[in-house]
């Protein structure tokens, strides 16, 4: 998607009046966003704007007036005590900045009494201190221009942020629950609905506002969890505005399910904002997929330099699983960014899986000599510390990271993990709780209660968070695998059978959506054609076989007990099965309990291995153990034979084994010569052939 | 800054993996444990012995080594490393080992497997090991048992690392690779893959990928310290590093009173110049720094500071120590009467802190200033509790035994030996006193202690008039004790090495002794002024018997500033006799009779038939009398009254020194001050001579004689022989008179014996280069000569007079005929 000359003059033009109008807000977070962004717009080039420039009048958009004359007529009005409040604002002193505009008297006014009641003490207009008596209950809003009304309700709102972080107790301490409020929520949320029903009761002879108050609106209602109204102002703010990246990202948070996200797409202006509020959420609800990876491509076309989209392509290529694209993509990033910190968080959380430790030394080094009291520095130092098994040090940088920034999703997360480690499972359930009610749609943090609570045998409740993880992630074998085993410890046979189908075919799923994705130009790490049949993972088959077992459904059992055992060989049966070993045994032990791209990490670590096979691993043996039993019951000694002497040149659980294959030799004996022995294994191979071909 | 690692304790830690790996060749052994020994153990442990200057070259040694990486070139370049190619020594192995650690994680895996590597097993683990069912693990060469050395050290560096948070990891890596870039070129050339990111493997892998930009990753994670111009790096110490340093500078200064030699002082300020942590101890360097300095206001200053930081420290008030050293430091300075006032608060703090150690420390320094300045405290003892100085005492060395001081113990019973001289109490009771002592200084064995012994064992032969002991003494504990004991007493020992010497005319073995001091030493300035105080009473005595009055008036002038709050009382005295002897030879006998009559009075004499005592003036002697006397020291006041006799003999009215003179006798008898007592003789016999009564005077002569050559006082021996020669002649006078003409040969033998005690008297004064008693001689012999009728040899004898005129003062003087 190439721009026009001329377009990207306009984008650059829009980029750069949105810094402006965002720093004049203090909206410092989307100022920066929209400058980055700007920044990665390559320079034009210098034939063609100079003519333009030279044409063009001294004043850039960005300084000029406000085209709506009444609101420009009261910025000027104000424009000292709003260069006032803004230098307070700046000072960080918010209360005061909020005073400027609404004294505390005056909302007190205005807001603490009923709109009902009859003795309003206070006025409105210039004389705004003055005692002259309200005529109406409408006319009482002072009168502001919106810039300023939005700064001052803003510091109000920061203000309160930070009174809230005062007053909250420590991390997880016996009196931290999380339910502090900021309680400047309510009178700003009065205000603005006040001034919002002030405005449509005259409407018609408004222009249309600027977009701001419509966010903080916004802003206020998801705060106070009235998601759906948010929604609704923040649609109508980035309509009116959509150069304000902070509105995007409110919607980015209410938006929890995909569903949704295409439901209100086709209401958002067509802009390209709009195009990178999309790519964004669809990274964030973990989606994955071809047309995603080519939306971010086309951005970054436009764009491409830009530390954000370069963020959400490697966060693209870490939810697909590819992780060494992500890291590659990451790496990048970096190089171009060295001292931001964004999303380092989720960078180390890639080095840990792949268990780069030097790399995450560094990055660790890096972000603290940046800036070591940062949320992001934290969690990268924690998950350092985590991956030398210094778990306690790992709690406290996460703590320290929470301390920074109680919103910090990842340190709950992790810090969860860490308790987990650390066998201390009722922090890890509050820890992960808190994660949750930050953000419900960490699928990583459910997984974790799930596991918690597995652990400690509460199998009903560990199935209630295993659903929610797999409802999140519904194309994570992962999750499905967990759901199943659940079912399985819980006796539902029959569900966990379907729940580990749906793993399997899960997996299948993931493997041709990587390759896609991967398929965009750089990255030379995953290589591989879409086409190849799925590998399937044989614990999980060896897992259904012994629920069809348990059911007494030995034809399907065994079945399945031969697709595992065929797992050994892969498609291309090739020996490299040692190194496929090593990575899944290694990585699976420490880390699948750690973070649950920990499992992603085998199965990706030993992609390029177990494409051709697994080898012989704790799985196959037991099938082939399964099978060779099932063959001495069914009479098929020289199978089981056979089987019996694999099992013990693999050197697993040799004297059983042994004793398999005397039973079956004296069988063999008793039988004389047993002809239908390679025909009945021949068959059963067939069989194994029709069942998968009718499942795939 | 961290608190205990170090760059330079990782290397140690490499060279210590040598040792374990078997890396150190034979000959390498000794060298390299001993050269780790004395940076891990605490420096001050065994090496007492080792002369001062060694101690500070240790400490040098210790900031190079925190400071640059070089200093462990030097020491291992010289050995090969015997598990390598030949060629290769341990230096190269060092580096090896130091640039294998490439990276934090790399640095992080060095720590955790350091006790792996390195420690053998505890029984303890050995058994868990067995329990669990592991087979034991193999024997692999030296393993550091858990409690050894090295062993601890190297547990201590786990676990310190172990504590260390993230940043102040990165902060060590930083340290460390900023400790190990200067190797970077040597390393290269021995290993040509060594490129210019090889400090961080993660970088040198990264620039496959980052290109150009790894430069700018590398600047975001290491900041300012890659670029050439990082103009103050942190240094690479820790503060266990700074502090142990600190400590050893502070217990130097302390146990020798002497300053911070300049250079180990400068690379010190060097090293912690960029410290952003600075131990509090370094305020108490500088007070001591500036205190030795005789800087008064800055040592104050650093004083209060470093109290100020350190007064509530471990839960304990220091207040009291507080004051101590404030006390301390005034009374140094001169401010005695502060000082009083400082050192009873912090008596009281201390009793009110049940602090013993301070409250005995502070008791016992308030004695000894009470013994100086008696009159800063006369006025207190009534009113307060201390006591008087006696029972103090008795309390002080009760309390020090119980408490186990042993140093105080040991300074109680030499205050005691010392009270007891100074009012002329039985020697025996001193004695006792002294030996005492030194059975606690002995058994104990408090060499601090020794100095003050012997300085006042020396004082105990002088005034016995055994000067052979007190030379053998001094000389003993110049050469066996002098290293061990404080600068200061060597100081005193030394100059009164000298004094001796000058008093045996040997003034230029007195100089040599004074200038063969250690010139670093005298950076403090007490010392160097109580250097240059001997060395010019050395030269004043030299002028003065030459008879280079302007000289000596010059040096007096600078002298008499001199007052009892910056130099001991001793000296003071000898100072005034001085002075008075000056204005003797001036001719000057009104000024010499008036000042001495002063100095009397103060003594606190009533018996001087002079003019009744004035008050005295200005500083020249500022010390009041004491109503009953009993803490003067009797010594000044024999000297003063002979002096006041010689002074009037010189005055031609000898028989008005009489009853002073029998008055110093007795006293000098009473004391046991024979060195005095033999001078009193002589003055008597002076008298005596005057009288005519010339039998009496020369018995009483011929049996002082060979006791006061046995004092070696020279120049009092020369005055003996002269009185002696005069009773002499006086016999011989008598003989004639009385008829005793006609046996010729007795009054021969006379005359021979009277020319014999001239020559004696004149080899003594010859020795002492005093020309005018010389040539007082001579003019004697030759009035003897010519008397005799002997003319020849009476102009032999004018002859010589001429010649010593001439030599010795080489100026037309006034001389005495």
């Amino acid at each position: 998607m190439g721009l026009s000359a001329k377009d990207s003059l306009q984008l650059r033009e829009a980029l750069q009046t949105a810094v402006v109008k965002c720093s004049e807000r203090c909206l410092y977070q989307s100022a920066k966003w929209a400058a980055e962004l700007l920044d990665a717009l390559p320079e034009p080039d210098l034939d063609t704007p100079m003519a333009e420039d030279v044409a063009e009048p001294a004043v850039h958009p960005a300084f000029a007036p406000n085209p709506d004359p009444a609101e420009a007529a009261l910025e000027a009005r104000e424009l000292s005590r709003y260069l006032l409040a803004r230098s307070f604002f700046d000072c960080k002193e918010f209360e005061r900045c909020a005073a400027v505009f609404l004294p505390e008297p005056l909302l007190a006014s205005l807001l603490g009494t009923d709109p009902a009641d009859v003795a309003p003490p206070k006025a409105k207009g210039k004389a705004k201190a003055g005692a002259v008596p309200a005529v109406s209950s409408d006319d009482r809003l002072p009168e502001l221009s919106q810039k300023s009304l939005f700064l001052a309700l803003y510091a109000k709102i920061i203000a309160g942020e930070k009174h809230k972080d005062e007053e909250a107790e420590m991390i997880m301490g016996p009196h931290d629950s999380g339910a502090v409020v900021n309680k400047q929520l309510v009178v700003v949320s009065r205000f603005l609905a006040r001034w919002f029903a002030k405005r449509k009761a005259d409407d018609a002879d408004y222009p249309p506002t600027q977009g701001f108050l419509e966010y903080l609106y916004g802003m206020v209602l998801a705060k106070e969890k009235n998601d759906n109204l948010a929604l609704e102002y923040l649609m109508q703010s980035v309509h009116l505005f959509p150069w304000n990246w902070g509105a995007w990202q409110e919607m980015t948070n209410l938006i929890s399910r995909v569903e949704q996200l295409n439901k209100i797409a086709p209401h958002l202006p067509q802009n390209i904002m709009s195009f990178i509020f999309h790519a964004n959420a669809a990274v964030n609800l973990y989606q994955q997929g071809p047309d995603q990876a080519a939306s971010v491509n086309d951005l970054l076309s436009i764009f491409p330099t830009s530390s954000f989209l370069l963020t959400c392509k490697a966060l693209l290529c870490y939810h697909s699983k590819d992780l060494f694209a992500a890291e590659h993509e990451f790496n990048k990033v970096l190089a171009l960014h060295p001292f931001r910190l964004d999303a380092l968080d989720h960078y180390s959380n890639i080095l840990y899986v792949l268990n780069r430790r030097p790399k995450l030394a560094f990055l660790a080094h890096l972000c603290s000599n940046i800036d070591k009291f940062r949320p992001e520095s934290c969690v990268v130092i924690g998950n350092y510390y985590s991956l030398l098994s210094l778990h306690e040090k790992a709690v406290q940088y996460f703590r320290r990271a929470l301390i920074l920034d109680r919103s910090c999703l990842s340190a709950w997360t992790l810090m969860g993990h860490e308790y987990v480690e650390l066998k201390n499972t009722h922090a890890a359930i509050e820890s992960y709780r808190r994660a949750v009610d930050v953000n419900r749609r960490d699928y990583r943090a459910w997984y974790g209660l799930g596991q918690t609570y597995e652990v400690l045998e509460m199998h009903a409740y560990a199935l209630w968070y295993y659903k929610k993880a797999a409802g999140l992630r519904p194309w994570d074998a992962k999750m499905w695998q967990a759901v199943g085993s659940c079912l399985q410890k819980m006796g539902r046979d029959r569900d966990g059978i379907k729940a580990l189908k749906r793993a399997l075919l899960a997996d299948s799923y993931y493997d041709t959506a990587t390759a896609a994705a991967a398929a965009a130009p750089p990255s030379s790490f995953a290589g591989g054609g879409g086409d190849r049949t799925a590998q399937m993972d044989p614990e999980v088959l060896l897992q259904i076989a012994t629920m069809y077992d348990r059911l007494g459904e030995l034809d399907e059992a065994k079945a399945y007990m031969e697709l595992c055992l065929a797992q050994e060989e892969g498609i291309n049966a090739a020996a490299d099965d040692s190194a496929g070993r090593a990575a899944g045994g290694g990585l699976g032990e420490s880390v699948a309990v750690h973070d649950s791209p920990g499992s992603d990490a085998e199965a990706e670590a030993a992609d390029p291995a177990t494409r051709e096979g697994t080898g012989v691993t704790f799985a196959t043996s037991k099938a082939r153990m399964w099978l060779a039993r099932y063959a001495i019951q069914t009479r098929d000694y020289a199978t089981a034979n056979r089987l019996a002497m694999e099992l013990c040149q693999d050197g697993v659980e040799v004297e059983e084994a042994k004793a398999l294959m005397r039973q079956a030799r004296s069988g063999l004996a008793e039988l004389g010569s047993a002809p239908g022995g390679g025909a009945s294994s021949s068959v059963a191979g067939e069989d194994l052939h029709h069942r998968r071909q009718s499942r795939g | 800054m961290l608190r205990y690692l170090s760059p330079s304790k990782i290397a140690l830690l490499a060279i210590i993996e040598f040792y374990i790996e078997g890396a150190l060749g034979n000959d390498a052994m000794i060298p390299i444990i001993d050269f780790l020994t004395a940076h891990l153990l605490d420096s001050s442990v065994g090496s007492s012995l080792a002369a001062p200057a060694d101690q500070w070259r240790r400490a040098e040694s210790a900031i190079r080594l925190a400071a640059s990486i070089h200093r462990f070139e030097e020491v291992l370049a010289a050995f090969p490393a015997v598990d390598r190619l030949p060629g290769r020594n341990l230096w190269d192995r060092l580096l090896e080992k130091l640039w294998a650690i490439d990276s934090l994680h790399a640095l992080h895996d060095f720590f955790d497997e350091l006790p792996s590597r390195c420690l053998a097993k505890t029984k303890k683990e050995l058994r868990e090991m067995a329990e669990r069912g592991e087979p034991p693990p193999p024997p692999q060469g030296v393993r550091l048992t858990v409690n050894s050395p090295f062993g601890s050290f190297v547990r201590k560096a786990h676990l310190e690392f172990a504590k260390l948070h993230f940043d102040h990891v990165a902060e060590l890596w930083k340290a460390f690779v900023r400790y190990r870039q200067p190797t970077a070129a040597y390393w290269r050339r021995r290993n040509p893959n060594h490129g210019r990111l090889s400090f961080d493997a993660v970088l040198e892998v990264g620039q496959g990928e980052w290109g150009s930009k790894t430069n700018d990753v590398a600047v975001a994670a290491y900041g300012r310290m890659l670029l050439a111009d990082d103009q103050d790096p942190a240094p690479p110490v820790s503060v266990d590093d700074v502090e142990s340093l600190l400590e050893f500078q502070i217990e130097q200064v302390q146990r020798y009173g002497t300053r911070v030699p300049q250079n180990v002082r400068n690379q010190f300020r060097q090293l912690i110049k960029n410290c952003r942590v600075t131990p509090n101890l370094s305020h108490y360097l500088n007070f001591t720094d500036s205190w030795r300095s005789g800087e008064f206001p800055s040592s104050f200053d650093d004083l209060h500071r470093y109290f100020d930081y350190t007064m509530q420290s471990r839960d304990r008030l220091f207040y009291q120590y507080a004051l101590l050293n404030l006390g301390i430091v005034q009374s140094d300075f001169g401010c005695h009467k502060e000082a009083v006032a400082t050192m009873l608060e912090a008596i009281a703090t201390a009793k009110e802190n049940r602090d013993t150690a301070c409250l005995n420390f502070a008791l016992n320094w308030f004695f000894q200033l009470s013994l100086a300045h008696p009159h800063l405290v006369h006025s207190l003892e009534d009113s307060s509790m201390l006591g008087s100085g006696r029972e103090l005492l008795a309390f002080l060395r009760t309390k020090a035994k119980e408490t186990g001081m042993w140093i105080l113990w040991s300074s109680a019973l030499l205050s005691e030996a010392k009270l007891a001289l100074l009012k002329g109490d039985s020697i025996s009771t001193a004695v006792e006193s002294m030996v005492r002592c030194y059975h606690v200084i002995a058994e104990k064995n408090v060499k601090s202690m020794i100095g003050p012994h012997h300085a006042l064992s020396i004082e105990l032969w002088d005034r016995l008039g055994i000067a052979a002991m007190s030379a053998i003494t001094n000389e003993v504990f110049l050469r066996c004790h002098a290293r061990t004991s404080v600068y200061d007493d060597r100081l005193r020992l030394t100059c009164r090495v000298a004094g001796a010497l000058a008093s045996r005319g040997r003034y230029d073995e007195a100089f040599a002794r004074l200038e063969a001091i250690d010139p670093d030493a005298l950076r403090s300035a007490r010392a160097e002024q109580y250097w240059r105080l001997c060395r010019a009473l050395v030269k004043l005595r030299r002028d003065l018997h030459r008879n280079d009055l302007d000289s000596a008036d010059a040096l007096l002038a600078q002298l008499l500033q001199h007052g009892p709050e910056d130099v001991e009382p001793g000296i003071v005295l000898l100072v005034h006799l001085l002075h008075v002897e000056a204005l003797a030879r001036r001719g000057d006998f009104a000024a010499a009779l008036a000042k001495v009559d002063d100095l009397l009075s103060a003594a606190g004499s009533r018996t001087t038939h002079a003019s009744p005592p004035e008050k005295p003036s200005g500083t020249a002697a500022s010390a009041t009398t004491t109503p009953t006397g009993a803490t003067t020291d009797t010594h000044a006041l024999v000297r003063l009254l002979l002096v006041k006799v010689q002074l009037l003999s010189a005055t031609g009215s000898p028989e008005r020194g009489f009853t002073l003179a029998m008055r110093a006798a007795s006293l000098a008898w009473r004391a046991r001050l024979l060195a005095l007592l033999w001078q009193s003789c002589g003055a008597l016999a002076g008298v005596l001579n005057s009288l005519g009564e010339f039998a009496a005077a020369e018995r009483l002569l011929v049996a002082a004689l060979p006791r006061c050559l046995e004092a070696e006082a020279v120049h009092d021996a020369g005055l003996l022989f002269s009185h002696l020669a005069d009773a002499r002649v006086g016999l011989v006078g008598a003989m004639r008179r009385d008829g005793y003409g006609r046996k010729g040969s007795e009054v021969g033998v006379m005359l021979a014996k009277a020319h014999a005690a001239l020559d004696r008297a004149m080899e003594c004064f010859a020795a002492m280069e005093d020309a005018g008693k010389q040539c007082e001689m001579l003019a004697k012999k030759a009035a003897l000569y010519r008397a005799e009728g002997d003319m020849v040899r009476a102009e032999q004898c004018a002859e010589r007079y001429l010649a010593v005129w001439q030599e010795e003062v080489g100026v037309v003087g006034r001389g005495g005929g």
